[in-house]
């Protein structure tokens, strides 16, 4: 940030500033190194292949699977294949060993080549919730045991946090969870679990004493078919309808100390840091699809003649896409800010919620936007406007709605 | 380690993650932690695991609350016990 314009700047002064930004590294060898927003040539690249392979691979019948609430398991196993589920995770357990920003970079190709929105939801919600909290809390039998299926696609994770009663306020759970000898023993029910209906493996979040709060937490990691772990039936909902919800129901579920991800009471750390990433990253998908959906209305509204002349002549035309070009710019900016900072081992809770709150609810209104611009058309279903309405309204209340996310700017601030 | 030098550590931890830029005389050995807001559930814990690998002690889920966490002194007081 450059100081207020002064025109009485002295030659001693500006030797002085030169010699201070030398110091800091800001200036080197007289040469002053921009601040650099580009990709590496890698990342472009990865980021081009991503466009690709989502493009020619997962877009066929979205329409259908939307309409009848089906999940693509060959989607998932082509991701897989590519790489997607194993990016950010270590070589030695079958991932691509990717930074943040690298994985961001591929996941925002992801959502402009590819259309199905609920497919990428559902990766999203594994890779954050389920494979990165191994990773950092798991054990290295566990990490051994699920991370190589967690990256080459046998296996399909999914987080159980929410309940009827805990949703913003989360470390008010009440799913019990007591010990029995070295076993532990769980009771509760947890809802809007993504990709519950398919999942082999559950992080699953309960306490020893609701009184405790966030202090008397732990974190779970529990295989499908253990006795006492049940899913309920698969939600009907507004949006990511190829991305599957439902229950998890446990009763007297009984697991070995094996079970338990991360130390006793511990489980809000977890928690917490699987959210961090999400936060992070769960939006370059959107980001990828709001620069779609741009790009898309200009040659819209370039071509589309209506008094004799493009509709982008209009001003309130343009204006419309002048707006959704705004906003995927900063909201791209949000992003791989939180990106670099995690990449850099950098405090990012307050970027992080920045971005999912600036991010999501953008996308929603760049959606509505191209509705908008296509008329009538936009509302049709076969051009799949209407579809990416739906699914970006979820963007906004997933992994802590907006209002929560604001709460966390606001404290950031120290307000 | 006394008393004083765990407040000190403690003090040092929490203005550098939870108050930057905040003047350190403001941070008094009574200033409330806990229920004003300072520290929120996960700084909390946060701040459990700090005092675990600072002080190589061990806390458990039911000591991790306002009575123990609230203010510099009952953190010191906490470390001391745990260290007796
Ligand atoms: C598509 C989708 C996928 C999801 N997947 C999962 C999953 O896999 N696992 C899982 O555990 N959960 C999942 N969730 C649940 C999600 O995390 C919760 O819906 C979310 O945290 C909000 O909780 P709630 O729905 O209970 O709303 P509530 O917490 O009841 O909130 C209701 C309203 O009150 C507002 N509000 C609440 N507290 C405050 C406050 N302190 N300040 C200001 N406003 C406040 C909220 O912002 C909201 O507008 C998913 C949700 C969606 C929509």
């Amino acid at each position: 940030m450059r100081s207020p314009a002064r025109d009485d700047i002295s030659f001693a002064e500006i030797i002085q500033i030169v010699a201070g930004a030398q110091r800091w590294g800001v200036i080197s060898e007289n040469r002053i190194i921009p601040m650099n927003f580009e990709l590496t040539p890698e990342q472009q690249t990865l980021q081009k292949a991503a466009i690709e392979f989502a493009g020619s691979e997962l877009n066929s019948n979205v329409i259908e699977r939307d309409a009848r609430q089906i999940f693509s398991r060959e989607g998932w196993q082509k991701c897989a294949s590519f790489g997607v589920q194993g990016m950010p995770l270590p070589k030695e357990y079958g991932g691509r060993g990717a930074g943040p920003i690298t994985t961001i970079a591929m996941m925002e190709g992801l959502g402009y080549g590819g259309s199905d929105q609920g497919l990428l939801f559902a990766i999203n919600a594994h890779m954050w919730t389920c494979s990165i909290p191994l990773l950092k809390y798991g054990t290295p039998a566990q990490k051994e045991k699920y991370l190589p299926g967690l990256c080459d696609g046998r296996l399909i994770g999914a987080n159980g946090a929410s309940e009827p009663n805990a949703g913003s306020d989360i470390f008010s759970m009440q799913t019990r969870v007591t010990k029995d000898g070295s076993d532990y023993v769980l009771n509760g029910r947890k809802i809007f679990v993504t990709n519950a209906p398919v999942a082999d493996l559950f992080v699953l979040y309960a306490t020893v004493d609701p009184q405790l709060g966030a202090a008397g937490i732990s974190g779970f990691v529990i295989e499908k078919g253990t006795a006492g772990l049940r899913t309920g039936e698969r939600k009907d909902k507004m949006g990511l309808r190829t991305a599957l919800m439902a229950e998890v129901v446990l009763e007297n579920c009984r697991v070995p100390a094996t079970a338990l991800l991360g130390r006793e009471g511990r489980g809000a750390e977890v928690f917490h840091y699987s959210m961090a990433w999400e936060r992070a990253c769960i939006l370059a998908t959107c980001l990828g699809t709001m620069r779609r959906q741009l790009e898309r209305c200009i040659n819209y509204a370039r071509a589309r003649t209506q008094f004799g002349q493009p509709i982008g002549k209009f001003q309130s035309v343009a204006n419309r896409i002048v707006d959704m070009k705004l906003r995927y710019e900063a909201a791209r900016l949000l992003i791989y800010k939180t990106g670099w900072l995690m990449q850099e081992n950098k405090s990012a809770d307050m970027d992080a919620a920045m971005a999912k709150l600036y991010v999501s609810e953008s996308f929603v209104k760049s959606c509505l936007d191209a509705i908008q611009i296509h008329g009538g058309s936009g509302f049709m279903t076969e051009l799949e406007l209407e579809r990416e309405m739906r699914d970006s309204v979820g963007s906004t209340l997933y992994s802590g709605t907006s209002e929560i996310q604001r709460n966390i700017i606001a404290r950031g601030l120290r307000l | 380690m006394d008393e004083p030098e765990i407040k000190a550590a403690v003090k040092t931890y929490i203005l550098n993650e939870y108050l930057p830029g905040e003047d350190p005389a403001a941070l008094t050995d009574t200033t409330e932690l806990m229920t004003t807001g300072i520290l929120d559930s996960i700084a909390v814990l946060k701040v459990v695991t700090f005092l675990e690998s600072h002080f190589g002690i061990t806390l458990e889920p039911h000591e991790a609350v306002v009575e123990n966490l609230n203010t510099l002194s009952a953190i010191a007081r906490l470390v001391m016990s745990k260290k007796a």
